[in-house]
C-alpha cells in the first residue's frame, strides 16, 4: 500500500470524526458539510481499492492475501452505511454513528497497513 | 401510538455495530470455509453461525416492530451464550480451536466488542419493550 494514501485516509477519518463530534456536541443533524467530508473519505477509500488491487493482485510471497482483499473491499461499505443510518436518525445518535464509523474505518485502514507489512 | 423504534436513538448506534460485525463475520466465515473447511471444522462452523446471527440481528434492528424485536431478542441471546461458551472453551480446551472465530477468547481479537455488543443489545431491547 502506498504510504501517502494511508496518511490521507487517516487524516480523512480524523476530519470526519472531528466534524461528527462537533455536530454531536451541538446536537446538530447531518447536513451537506458532513456529507462532503464523508464523500471525500469515501473517494479516498475507493482510490485505495484500486491501488490495493493493482498492487496486491500480483504480489507473491507469504502474506494474508485473502484477508487483505476482504478488508480492502469491505471498508468502503462502512461510510455509506453510517451516512444512511445518520440520515434516518433525528437525534444526536446520528452523529454518534458517523463518529463510530470514522473510528472503524481508521481501524480497518491500520489493519490493511499491518497486513501489507513493513514495505509500505 | 407506535412502539418506541427499535432502530432509533441508541438503537441506531447498535444497528451500526451489528452491521459492521455482520460484514466482518460473514467475510471471515466465507473465507475460512472456502480456504479449507476441514482444517478447523468446529471453529469454522461457529464462525458461520456467528455471521448468521449478526446478520439476523442487524436485519431485525433495521426492520423494527414487535415481531422483529422478539427475533432480535432470540438472536442476541444466542449470541451472548455463544460468545461466553466459545470464549470459555477456547481458553480451557484450545486444541478444539486450531483457528480463531469471532467469539474465541471472548472476542479479544476484536477488542472484546463481541462480548460487549450482546450485553448492550439485550439492555436496549429491554428498554425498548418497556
Amino acid at each position: 500500500m502506498v504510504a501517502p494514501l494511508s496518511l490521507v485516509l487517516y487524516v480523512g477519518c480524523g476530519m470526519l470524526a472531528a466534524i461528527a463530534l462537533a455536530y454531536l456536541v451541538r446536537d446538530a443533524l447531518i447536513d451537506d458539510r458532513v456529507l462532503l467530508v464523508a464523500a471525500l473519505l469515501e473517494l479516498a477509500l475507493l482510490v485505495q481499492v484500486v491501488t490495493g488491487i493493482a498492487q496486491g493482485a500480483g504480489r507473491s510471497g507469504n502474506w494474508e492475501k485473502g484477508v487483505f482483499f476482504a478488508y480492502l473491499l469491505s471498508v468502503p461499505l462502512v461510510v455509506p452505511g453510517a451516512v444512511l443510518l445518520a440520515i434516518k436518525e433525528k437525534s444526536r445518535f446520528g452523529m454518534a454513528v458517523v463518529l463510530a464509523a470514522a473510528a472503524v474505518v481508521a481501524v480497518f485502514v491500520a489493519r490493511l497497513v499491518q497486513i501489507w507489512g513493513p514495505y509500505a | 401510538m407506535p412502539d418506541r423504534e427499535l432502530g432509533a436513538g441508541p438503537g441506531r448506534l447498535l444497528t451500526g455495530g451489528y452491521a459492521v460485525f455482520a460484514l466482518a463475520a460473514t467475510g471471515r466465515a466465507t473465507y475460512q470455509v472456502i480456504a479449507g473447511f476441514s482444517k478447523a471444522p468446529l471453529a469454522y462452523t461457529l464462525s458461520a453461525l456467528a455471521a448468521l446471527i449478526y446478520v439476523l440481528a442487524t436485519v431485525a434492528l433495521v426492520k423494527g416492530g414487535d415481531r422483529w424485536r422478539k427475533i432480535a431478542t432470540v438472536a442476541i441471546s444466542v449470541e451472548l451464550v455463544g460468545v461466553l461458551v466459545v470464549g470459555l472453551v477456547s481458553y480451557l480446551v484450545p486444541s478444539l480451536f486450531p483457528d480463531k472465530t469471532v467469539w474465541s477468547h471472548f472476542g479479544s481479537g476484536y477488542g472484546y466488542v463481541p462480548l460487549v455488543l450482546p450485553v448492550v443489545g439485550l439492555w436496549w431491547l429491554r428498554r425498548v419493550s418497556r
